[in-house]
């Protein structure tokens, strides 16, 4: 049975780093200076670097020989799941590129339809126009804007004009 | 890794022949059993393959493949906890019942290295190594085998370094005890001051 450590845990903490060379600057020289004085520590250390080098006895396991097969048999499956869906993806980004042409199109149908077959004005903007309409037989006479903006003037027409 | 992430063909054969061995090693250790070490490590190549579009070389290729791996050995490690094996070492069975670790010492002042067949002996360390959690179990593997430093660990394992200290610490304490009965042999004296 094991006795008791004469170490803390953060001793033993530090001491196990310090067998990894883990441990430097103050805290790896406090520690060596434990050990030169303290000689429970010392065998504490002795035994935990002896434990860990009891782990060489373990075999090394290698792998069987058919390793490298199995393993790529087992990615085969993996391998045509991929490309399953990547072929899915494909028809499906086929499937949206086919959308989107159709409905570019179409937009270039109206607008290009607009365009070329100018259309009927329609009731409100008839109604916004109503006065021009009424008066176009008037209008018809005149040339230009300054002439129209000159017809507006209060002493061409005086009191009449300004009346109306 | 690079050329497996671009679909190299052969690539990926390539990757599994370099690290086959260190991962099969890996999981013989954590899980004591050659099969499901071979299984598992198959597994975590396959895992590597279907993870490759993601894999960006900021740190090691065995960083990476060791993370995977840890999350891989320990979640089987925690499922077989809840579904138990039964395992009976070969050594135990036999007209002459079981032969406990008592027996083995009782042998050690006799030059035990030549009794203990050193198989034996690997049994009882691989014994002690299976009596520490899977995490304490994890940090040793990687610090003894794959010869990681503390850094290296935390990162495979997503601890502090500081964490890593702690549970190797612990681990050694716990192999130190399943052990102590084989770290002095062949009449080696034990040191002053030792139990």
């Amino acid at each position: 049975m094991a006795k008791a450590s004469p170490l803390s845990e953060q001793e033993r903490a530090d001491l196990v780093a310090y067998l990894d060379g883990e441990l430097t600057g103050e805290a790896a020289r406090a520690l060596e200076a434990k050990l030169s004085l303290d000689p429970a520590a010392r065998a504490e250390a002795d035994a935990l670097r002896r434990t860990w080098e009891l782990l060489d006895f373990l075999p090394q396991p290698q792998p069987s020989l058919r390793f490298t097969h199995h393993t790529l048999q087992r990615l085969a499956p993996l391998q045509a799941d991929e490309q399953r869906r990547r072929q899915r993806w494909c028809i499906r980004c086929l499937g949206l590129g086919w959308v989107a042409a159709l409905l570019f199109s179409a937009w270039v149908g109206y607008v290009g339809y607009n365009w070329l077959v100018p259309r009927e004005p329609g009731e409100r903007e008839l109604l916004q126009d109503l006065r021009i309409i009424e008066n176009k037989r008037l209008y018809d006479h005149i040339e230009d804007l300054d002439f129209w903006r000159a017809l507006d003037a209060p002493d061409l027409f005086g009191e009449e004009t300004s009346n109306s | 890794m690079l050329r497996v992430r671009d679909d190299d063909a052969g690539a990926f054969e390539e990757l599994v022949e370099l690290y086959q061995q260190r991962l099969v090693a890996l999981m013989h250790h954590l899980v004591g059993n050659a099969e499901e070490a071979e299984d598992l490590a198959q597994e975590v190549f396959l895992r590597v393959y279907r993870s490759r579009k993601q894999y960006r070389p900021r740190s090691k290729f065995s960083t990476w493949l060791f993370t995977i791996a840890n999350n891989l050995a320990l979640n089987a490690l925690r499922s077989r906890q809840r579904k138990p094996m039964l395992s009976l070492p070969a050594q135990d069975s036999g007209p002459l019942g079981p032969r406990p670790a008592e027996q083995l010492v009782r042998d050690r002042g006799s030059g035990p290295m030549r009794r203990l067949e050193r198989q034996e002996l690997a049994e009882r360390i691989r014994q002690a190594l299976e009596g520490l959690n899977e995490r304490q179990r994890m940090a040793v593997v990687l610090n003894k085998f794959e010869d990681m430093n503390y850094a290296e660990i935390a990162e495979v394992m997503g601890l502090t370094t500081k964490a890593v200290k702690s549970l190797l610490s612990r681990a050694r304490e716990n192999l130190r005890a399943a052990l102590s009965s084989y770290i002095y042999m062949d009449g080696e004296r034990v040191p002053e001051g030792s139990d």
